[in-house]
């Protein structure tokens, strides 16, 4: 497999490159390795070296190419097949562009695409001879980000070369094709073979990919993930791994394998040997040096996926606007692939430390996206746009540490000075003045047994995850020490925690950097729990969704907008214990909850099961009230046949609907408006037929504001009609603390048999069972009670951010202040004659009496969740039924039931409910008479014969007595055996399915045994 | 049920009295009464509130439900309540709460003309009756009037406009809240707290102070001439058991022991303006009279039984 393998690197490039000789590859190749280290700690070569250099040398050597020249001709020879366009070019030529296009794209100098050759060479031995480890295609470390612009800028490239392709070949066809006359040099000739390629389809498949998500393209677009099943979401940013090489070398390394598939059938892609290595190493075998047959056999099936999967979607997510976190969150998010969903794999979703500062640990979604939809911390950035290259000159000759800049090895260095050159650059990042950009990352891979391949590797390329750190080894003030440090360089940096601590750290190797705060490893959504360090991990996570799923402030300019569904809160509150993050990122103009008092007790067994009761008076002054606004858009331009025929317009005569819509055909805004009601008109000019839009739905809605598009100017022919649905709060919402304890209403209970406070004659506005602590462990929630309730008798707010107590110990701040937080909100309510704990004497609502024990009870910031049973309800008497099988159907839309299905039949037999059974899943359903003949036993063959002539007999205006029913057998041709058997109707199709399926079912009628 | 009479004559002491505020005791009642008293004070005595509101114009930036909410929630000074009818059982209207018997008609007409931001209030409300108007809190000894100016239902900026007709009507604060007339209604047991001062006396002044100190309210202080441990305020004892954790936790159980009046209640109470504080709690009195009278009414009644069921005969005495 080296074999071949690096007889293609050989052949084809070591020579082709450069005019070199096979000594000259020889002893690069072999540089790394020094007879006099031996087998020192830390070497990541053997004396194999030599060997298999020699091997590879040799058995490219029956070629016959030795120059450069030839090398070209080869390449060329064999690559004229796939090069598209080339096919009249010179084999040199040919040899240029391959190597020009595809292959070390990045680079265009050939002496740097033959030192990385080398350098990839040299990685490739030091793997297989496991002094160095594969590189983790999962961790972050070796990731970058797919930016949606980026992806649209490819996207559009392709699609451009596609139209070019396309008109050049209608050209060229109208050329050759003599029989008309067509002038290449005429203008309108031109033009009108080059309409036949509307440029309009490339406005349109970008626009389909924004609108769909859907990325329709032939080749791929050299994204990683197309072969390889990553998907990314453009509005989300996309996390592209890489099969053991860092950023540039591997996306070129893709570029290769991909664009030379052909070719890779008979030889292999790089990645594809590594994948086998890599497999084989797993499997702890010894590699054998060569293996031809599986490298076929990946390169084969690899091959198949790549066809088969060129149309992705879910490329594109809509930034809804449900509240401002969820909206802020969709551009803060990395999707790392909708297929790994699929895959049964965990380990792509495992939090690996790599990412520690770069992705939130909190801020993912449970369930089938956790892990894959990530988010960045609150200060983690994206390095959108190349910054400009500092000229580099090139070093000496290697003496032992590679050098690589963007993929290209610029030199070497001495592994003793790698430690002082690395500070260097890092002084010259933070320092302004200097050309290096502040967001390079100085990636120095120290020497170690078996570990990364060692080397220092800067990158300035686009696409990567940066954060700021200071940099204590630098001496200044002013802010000028915050460093940009990337995920490659971060594994082996020596970062400490501002908690005064070493964390564990060996006095060898002391700190060089240090995290600006705590919470910086966190989300913003993540950053907003309070005193999150105190409550158990998942309840946080549940938080961070919960709080997405939030009715609130959504936007600012709601009255003109037209958003499909907004929801928002009619009076929110800002949190009276809130942390750091609230207030920075100004979240007050985008209020999301309500501090309730909160008691926590079993009160009315209400409250059982996460059920809560909210109190009926703090409901009816306004607590979590809200509304839901919709937008219809009536465009009467769409449908292209009557175009301008229709106009918005009620007739005068048109009474019934006048009271609903005005005569310009619209309704009038603040018109309530009930299920089927009718809120526009509009009429067709020419036909002068009518159409009446009626409001779906049972539920009542308001008409809040009608848009009309002025565009045109002569008629109307497009609105937007915004209902305001009310939405305030009944049994069955749902609500949630910040704390990711959730609950649904039961019982909207009157304030007057609420507990109440002797004191200070407090009842509370929502009441939750204590069993909702225990087992969840959400401390967080109690200290929030506590804290608001100091804060509300104080006047204050109070800070919650959470590990602030491993900053306050650098300060010194706290020795003065109350060692301990519970301590700290304990005496504030002390201070103010409460209870220490937070608790307090309440008394019965109903009888008076002082309640057993004392009840704890306290502020709580509430959100109430998008969930409503307004929006969920579903209720069937009779309606419409399925036309095969005549049994209701289903869908809360369209009016229809809920399943009663095998496991709700199992309880009523076990209950021994048979004419409940009975009724729901006959009467109540496809109750059918049959008529069945007993002679053959079909269901199918009878008919009703219609009497031959009605007799009239109208008496006084009574409708006609119905005349009995007249059966027959059509296979038996007689009406003697009928009879009438009550069945599910689905059984009279089956009857028929089975039928067509030449299977004849016949019923076996017995007395009336039974029955 | 002849023989003892159970019969027991309360008696009230005003302690404090402001016309949104009250305090006062109860003696010589249960608790069962005292919570009664309460309850009916904060769901039954009835005000007038904006019930019906009719929007004419309304380009504000709140929606119309918003503002009738809002208003609805205005306070509305009912002191005719109670001998106003519900529009509910009112003869001389089919009930739409347009006659004089059972509603009170308001006009809102605000518009902003000017690029200073206009605020709405109650003040803008105009009344069809004189007695029934929005509160107003303008304390005589606080802001000058021209400060404060009332609730502020909506903010209009330059161009827009609010024009409405809104109907109050009579109503009890178990139906909405907004009919609600208390803001506050709470009552404690008037606490009796004794000292063992054979046993405080064993007691070191340190040892004192943390007693003293350990109730989170000021209930016990020390005599600075004595050094004996006095009780200053007994009713600032909230039932925290706090001092006879205190005395436990120093090995001195029993060095206070504090109980529960069973029939003695201290009642405070905060009106929302609607009617006084002082008259809340006759009107509660009066409602409650009116309650029980119709339970005797029905006494003898067939209807007694379906009313009460099992209890219709314990009623009749029986």
């Amino acid at each position: 497999m080296f074999q071949l393998m690096l007889m293609q690197a050989s052949k084809y490039d070591f020579h082709a490159l450069i005019d070199t000789n096979d000594h000259e590859i020889y002893t690069k190749l072999t540089c790394c390795y020094n007879e006099k280290d031996g087998d020192i700690k830390g070497a990541v070569c053997s004396q194999l070296v030599g060997e298999r250099a020699k091997i590879i040398l040799d058995e490219v050597r029956h070629l016959a190419l030795f120059t450069k020249d030839q090398c070209l001709l080869h390449i060329g020879e064999h690559f004229q097949p796939v090069m598209e366009g080339m096919e009249t070019e010179s084999y040199s030529s040919v040899a240029d562009a391959v190597l020009r296009n595809h292959i070390f794209v990045h680079l265009n100098d050939n002496n740097d695409k033959f030192n990385l050759l080398i350098f990839m060479v040299q990685k490739l031995f030091s793997l297989v001879d496991q002094t160095s480890a594969p590189d983790n295609s999962d961790s972050l470390q070796n990731q970058e980000i797919l930016l949606p612009g980026h992806l649209i800028t490819i996207y559009l490239k392709e699609k451009l070369e596609d139209w070019l392709r396309k008109g050049k070949k209608l050209v060229e066809d109208k050329i050759n094709n003599n029989s008309q006359n067509f002038d290449f040099c005429s203008l309108k000739d031109v033009k009108k073979v080059m309409d036949k390629n509307s440029s309009k389809q490339i406005g349109t498949a970008i626009e389909n990919l924004l609108k769909t998500g859907r990325l329709i393209t032939q080749t791929g677009l050299d994204l990683q993930q197309m072969k390889s099943n990553d998907i990314c979401d453009l509005m989300e940013n996309e996390v592209v791994s890489k099969h053991g090489w860092k950023q540039k070398e591997a996306l070129v390394l893709l570029v290769f394998s991909k664009k030379t598939w052909v070719y890779s059938k008979r030889g292999h892609g790089f990645v594809d040997l590594f994948k086998i290595i890599e497999a084989k190493r797993k499997r702890k075998e010894r590699f054998p040096l060569v293996l031809p047959q599986d490298a076929c056999a990946c390169a084969e099936i690899e091959m198949s996926v790549y066809e088969s999967d060129i149309n992705r979607a879910g490329f594109t997510v809509q930034a809804e606007r449900l509240n401002y976190l969820r909206f802020i969150s969709f551009f803060r998010s990395v999707h790392r692939g909708a297929s790994f969903a699929g895959l049964r794999t965990t380990s792509v979703r495992k939090l690996l430390p790599e990412s520690w500062g770069f992705l939130c640990p909190v801020h993912t979604p449970d369930g089938e996206p956790c892990g894959l939809l990530n988010h960045m911390t609150c200060t983690c950035l994206g390095v959108g746009m190349t910054t400009s290259w500092p000229k580099v000159d090139h070093a000496g000759p290697p003496r032992a540490l590679p050098v690589l800049l963007d993929g290209c090895v610029i030199g070497s260095l001495s592994s003793g000075e790698a430690d002082k050159v690395v500070a260097h650059l890092r002084r010259l990042k933070v320092s302004a003045a200097s050309v290096i950009p502040d967001d390079l990352e100085v990636g120095y891979v120290p020497l170690s047994l078996a570990g990364t391949y060692p080397g220092l590797y800067l990158f300035t390329s686009p696409s990567r995850f940066i954060r700021p750190v200071r940099n204590i080894s630098i001496p200044s003030s002013d802010g000028k020490d915050i460093e940009h440090i990337g995920p490659f360089e971060q594994v082996f940096m020596e970062i400490k925690c501002p908690d005064g601590g070493n964390g564990g750290r060996s006095a060898t190797f002391p700190a060089t950097h240090e995290e600006l705060m705590p919470t910086a490893m966190l989300s913003v959504v993540a950053n907003l729990t309070p005193w999150s360090d105190h409550n158990q991990s998942p309840r946080n996570m549940y938080q961070c969704q919960m709080a997405k799923q939030t009715m609130a402030f959504s936007l600012q300019a709601l009255h003109s907008r037209a958003d499909q569904k907004l929801y928002h809160l009619q009076t929110p509150q800002t949190p009276i214990v809130r942390t750091k993050t609230y207030t920075k990122y100004g979240l007050d103009d985008y209020p999301s909850g309500t501090n309730a008092i909160v008691a926590v007790l079993a009160y009315t067994g209400y409250d059982m099961e996460d059920a809560m009761i909210l109190n009926k008076s703090a409901v009816e002054h306004g607590m979590c009230r809200g509304q839901i606004y919709q937008t219809e858009t009536i465009d009467l331009c769409e449908g292209k046949s009557n175009q301008g025929q229709r106009i918005f317009k009620r007739e005068h005569s048109d009474k019934a609907i006048s009271s609903f819509v005005d005569s310009d055909g619209l309704p009038y805004v603040g018109q309530v408006i009930h299920g089927n009601e009718p809120y526009c008109s509009t009429i067709n000019q020419v036909t002068n037929s009518k159409r009446v839009y009626n409001h779906k739905g049972s539920e009542m809605a308001i008409v809040d504001y009608v848009a009309v598009d002025t565009k045109n100017k002569q008629h109307l022919q497009k609105v937007n009609i915004r209902f305001r649905h009310p939405r305030n709060p009944i049994i069955g919402d749902k609500f949630s603390s910040r704390h990711g304890q959730k609950g649904v209403c039961s019982q909207l209970w009157p304030d007057i048999d609420m507990p109440f406070s002797g004191v200070t004659g407090m009842r509370p506005d929502l009441i939750i069972n204590p069993h909702a602590f225990p087992s969840r462990m959400t401390i967080a929630m109690l200290l929030e009670s506590v804290a608001a309730k100091g804060g509300s008798l104080h006047g204050k707010f109070v800070d919650a951010t959470p590990f602030s107590d491993a900053v306050k110990g650098v300060n010194g701040k706290t020795e003065t202040e109350s060692e301990s937080l519970v301590d700290e909100l304990g005496s504030m309510l002390r201070a103010r004659g409460f209870n220490y704990h937070g608790v307090e004497v309440l008394y019965s609502g109903v009888y008076g009496t002082e309640l057993t024990c004392e009840i704890f009870i306290g502020p709580v910031y509430y959100q109430r969740l998008r969930h409503m049973v307004s929006d969920k309800y579903q209720v069937r008497a009779t309606g419409q039924v399925d036309q095969i099988t005549r049994q209701p159907i289903k869908g809360r839309k369209r009016g229809g039931g809920i399943r009663f299905g095998e496991m709700e039949r199992d309880s009523m037999l076990a209950h021994g409910a048979a004419y409940l059974l009975h009724d729901r899943l006959h009467t109540c359903s496809d109750y059918h008479i049959a008529d069945v003949c007993s002679l053959c036993g079909s269901i199918l063959t009878t008919a009703i014969i219609q009497p031959q002539k009605r007799v009239v007999r109208e008496i006084g205006g009574l409708p006609p007595a119905r005349a009995p029913k007249k059966v027959m057998c059509h296979a038996c041709q007689t009406s003697k055996g009928m009879e009438t058997v009550a069945m599910p109707y689905v059984f009279r199709y089956l009857a028929a399915e089975l039928a067509a399926m030449n299977i004849k079912m016949t019923i076996q009628l017995s007395g009336e045994a039974g029955a | 049920m002849e023989g003892a009479s159970y019969q027991r004559f309360p008696r009230v002491k005003i302690r404090e009295l402001k016309d949104d505020y009250a305090k006062f005791e109860l003696h010589d009642t249960d608790a069962s009464m005292a919570n009664a008293l309460r309850r009916v004070m904060i769901a039954e005595v009835p005000t007038i509130a904006i019930d019906l509101v009719e929007i004419e114009v309304n380009s504000s930036v709140l929606n119309d439900e918003f503002i009738a909410h809002r208003l609805g929630l205005i306070p509305l000074t009912s002191q005719r309540a109670m001998s106003m009818r519900f529009s509910r059982d009112c003869d001389a209207c089919d009930g739409d709460g347009q006659c004089e018997f059972c509603s009170v008609e308001f006009h809102l007409r605000a518009k902003c003309i000017s690029d200073q931001t206009l605020d709405v209030t109650s003040k803008d409300l105009y009344s069809s009756d004189h007695t029934v108007v929005p509160v107003d809190f303008t304390d005589s000894a606080g802001y000058e009037s021209s400060e404060q100016r009332g609730i502020i239902i909506v903010k209009l900026r330059r161009g827009q406009e609010l024009r409405l007709r809104a109907i109050a009507r009579k109503g009890i604060g178990k139906d909405h809240a907004k009919w609600s007339p208390a803001a506050t209604v709470t009552f404690m047991y008037e606490p009796e707290i004794h000292i063992n001062e054979d046993m405080m006396d064993t007691l070191t002044l340190e040892e004192k102070q943390s007693f003293v100190d350990s109730s989170p309210t000021r209930v016990f202080d020390i005599d600075p001439n004595t050094q004996q441990v006095v009780v200053v305020d007994p009713e600032a004892y909230t039932y925290d058991d706090e001092v006879l954790k205190k005395a436990e936790a120093m090995g001195k159980p029993g060095l206070v022991e504090i109980y529960a009046k069973e029939d003695s209640f201290i009642f405070t109470i905060e009106s929302t303006g609607a009617v006084k504080a002082s008259q809340l709690v006759l009107n509660a009195i009066e409602i409650l009279k009116q309650k029980l009278d119709a339970v005797r009414l029905s006494e003898d009644t067939v209807e007694a039984d379906d009313q009460f069921g099992e209890l219709g005969a314990h009623m009749r005495g029986g």
